[in-house]
């Protein structure tokens, strides 16, 4: 039994894999059914009482993308921020802590295990997920662009490593695993409101989170350069804020 | 074995450690005694790493990771079994895995049959037991033990008092508590801390011996008020109180007075003594003795 061995028990006793994988694999097959059939649930739900009729333009393969990745982007991050956070602030109950903390000769020693396997469980349910949803729009709705979805995938994946790395820092420096939820979300929340003005927009590391619906609507991928260099940076960053904070936190 | 100097800790204007100059010898079981707030699970904190000290310093006689800590009520991840916890435990401290020491430990701590099941399920008494178990597995050369058996019952609190007497002469242990029985009971060196103030340091029998005012109990035959007036007007006793009709509380300046003194005074008084012994001086009398 080593520290990587208990988070990998933490992921699988704990169910928390089911969680984000029924996340992003349920909207990754609901995305797409939604987008080709919108049109249809609104008619059965019948016009309003003004008598107005919502006319929808023929679905397109994008739309199956986008709505995989609204529904994901939202609740995906939620779900992910719980799990990373359950595994990241191991000095949520000081015992814990002190058990961990006096038997290792280094805080890396403990984080670098919970940053791995946890971003590692989160990036797999969202590729996993969009592999579905990839999927699921080919079947109903048409092609998409291969390189796009990489690309998207790609950009999805170092937003999560963003999240893993700003739960972690966060973790060192809020009072338990509430605390660190709702921090972070706040945090994620209030960054892509910054970005209504566009010129922070482009620079923002949350942009990619929701990559894959621009690169699959045509957008190229080098729109994302400076997100991506942000997100890199701001990773790196975060990740020495998280380990300072873990060696000065006493308990 | 362990050592500090002027160790002192603030947080904000509160002074939790005031100077304290711990000595912790070799292969001692040091209990540290005190009130709760008094500083005991602070000093722990900062000699095993968990904590930084105002000022002052530590100094070890021993590596890290021949350090095993025990906080007061150990929690691990409730999906662990038993054997995983101690296991892990192992792994962490000495990076081995040595099946038979594991199962060695959980044996001694009473936990064979619950070795395989959750901890979820486990009682605080048997959480305690395994955090022992988890502390003793890779056999470290000093122990910090925070209130080790304060949140026992009888029975669980006899065999952790035991498992920490087994540990004398194999490693040294520093125990914190409040309960002074199980300190006087297992230790051999006390420290006594109030209000982030070590207020005795040595071995037992000299707090003992040496911080109480002595004390001699009388019982009386008879009429015991002559006896008490003449016990009263000599010059080495400070105080007499007869608690009991016939039993009479002498206190005496000294030991040594009492032994000459004590017998002539009662039978110039023409007193009919029953018995006549020098009170037993518990930890609990010097401790309050010493704190008030």
């Amino acid at each position: 039994m080593n520290l990587w061995r208990l988070e990998i028990l933490r992921v699988l006793r704990t169910r928390r894999w089911i969680a984000l994988g029924a996340v992003y694999v349920g909207f990754g097959l609901l995305g797409p059914l939604s987008a080709k059939y919108l049109a249809e649930l609104l008619k059965l739900s019948g016009t309003g009482a003004d008598g107005i009729t919502i006319t929808f333009p023929p679905p397109v393969p994008a739309d199956g993308m986008a709505q995989y990745v609204a529904n994901a982007l939202q609740v995906g991050t939620i779900v992910a921020v719980v799990v990373v956070a359950g595994a990241l602030a191991f000095d949520a109950i000081p015992e814990m802590g002190v058990f961990l903390r006096t038997r290792v000769t280094s805080v890396w020693g403990i984080l670098i295990p919970r940053l791995v396997v946890s971003f590692a469980v989160c990036a797999a349910a969202f590729v996993l997920g969009t592999a579905t949803a990839w999927y699921e729009t080919w079947a109903l709705l048409g092609p998409l662009s291969a390189s796009a979805v990489a690309w998207g995938t790609l950009m999805g994946i170092l937003f999560t490593a963003f999240l893993v790395a700003l739960v972690a820092a966060i973790a060192q420096w809020a009072k338990g695993v509430l605390g660190t939820v709702l921090t972070s979300l706040v945090v994620l929340i209030v960054l892509p409101i910054l970005g209504i003005v566009r010129a922070i927009q482009v620079w923002l590391p949350t942009r990619l989170g929701g990559a894959l619906t621009e690169l699959t609507s045509g957008t190229p991928a080098s729109e994302f350069w400076r997100s991506s260099l942000v997100a890199v940076l701001a990773t790196v960053g975060l990740l020495v804020v998280a380990a300072w904070g873990a060696r000065r936190r006493e308990i | 074995m362990i050592s500090t100097r002027a160790l002192t800790k603030r947080y904000g204007a509160t002074t939790a450690l005031d100077d304290v100059n711990l000595q912790v010898p070799d292969g001692s079981i040091y209990g540290l005694a005190g009130p709760n707030g008094a500083g005991k699970t602070t000093i722990l904190g900062i000699i095993a790493g968990l904590k930084e000290a105002s000022s002052g310093e530590v100094v070890l006689g021993v590596g890290r990771h021949e350090i095993a800590v025990l906080s007061d009520t150990p929690q691990f991840d409730k999906w662990l079994t038993g054997r995983e916890v101690v296991a892990l435990s192992l792994e962490l401290a000495s990076a081995g895995t040595d099946a038979a020491r594991i199962d060695q430990v959980l044996a001694e701590t009473g936990l064979t049959e619950a070795a395989r099941r959750r901890v979820g399920g486990y009682s605080r008494g048997m959480l305690q037991r395994l955090g022992i178990a988890a502390t003793l597995v890779s056999r470290p050369r000093l122990l910090l033990l925070d209130e080790p058996a304060s949140a026992l019952d009888p029975q669980g609190r006899r065999e952790v008092l035991d498992l920490i007497t087994r540990l004398r002469g194999t490693a040294t242990v520093l125990f914190s508590s409040h309960i002074l029985a199980d300190v006087q009971e297992v230790c051999d060196t006390v420290g006594i801390l109030r209000g982030g103030r070590l207020l005795f340091q040595g071995p037992l029998h000299q707090l003992l011996v040496g911080s109480a005012v002595p004390r001699y109990e009388v019982r009386l035959r008879g009429n015991s008020a002559p006896a008490i007036a003449a016990l009263r007007r000599a010059p080495w006793v400070t105080q007499v109180r007869e608690f009991n009709a016939g039993e009479v509380l002498v206190e005496v300046r000294s030991l040594q007075d009492a032994e000459v003194g004590l017998p002539r005074a009662l039978a110039e008084a023409g007193a009919s003594v029953v018995s006549l012994r020098p009170e037993e001086v518990s930890l609990e009398r010097a401790f309050l003795e010493l704190t008030q």
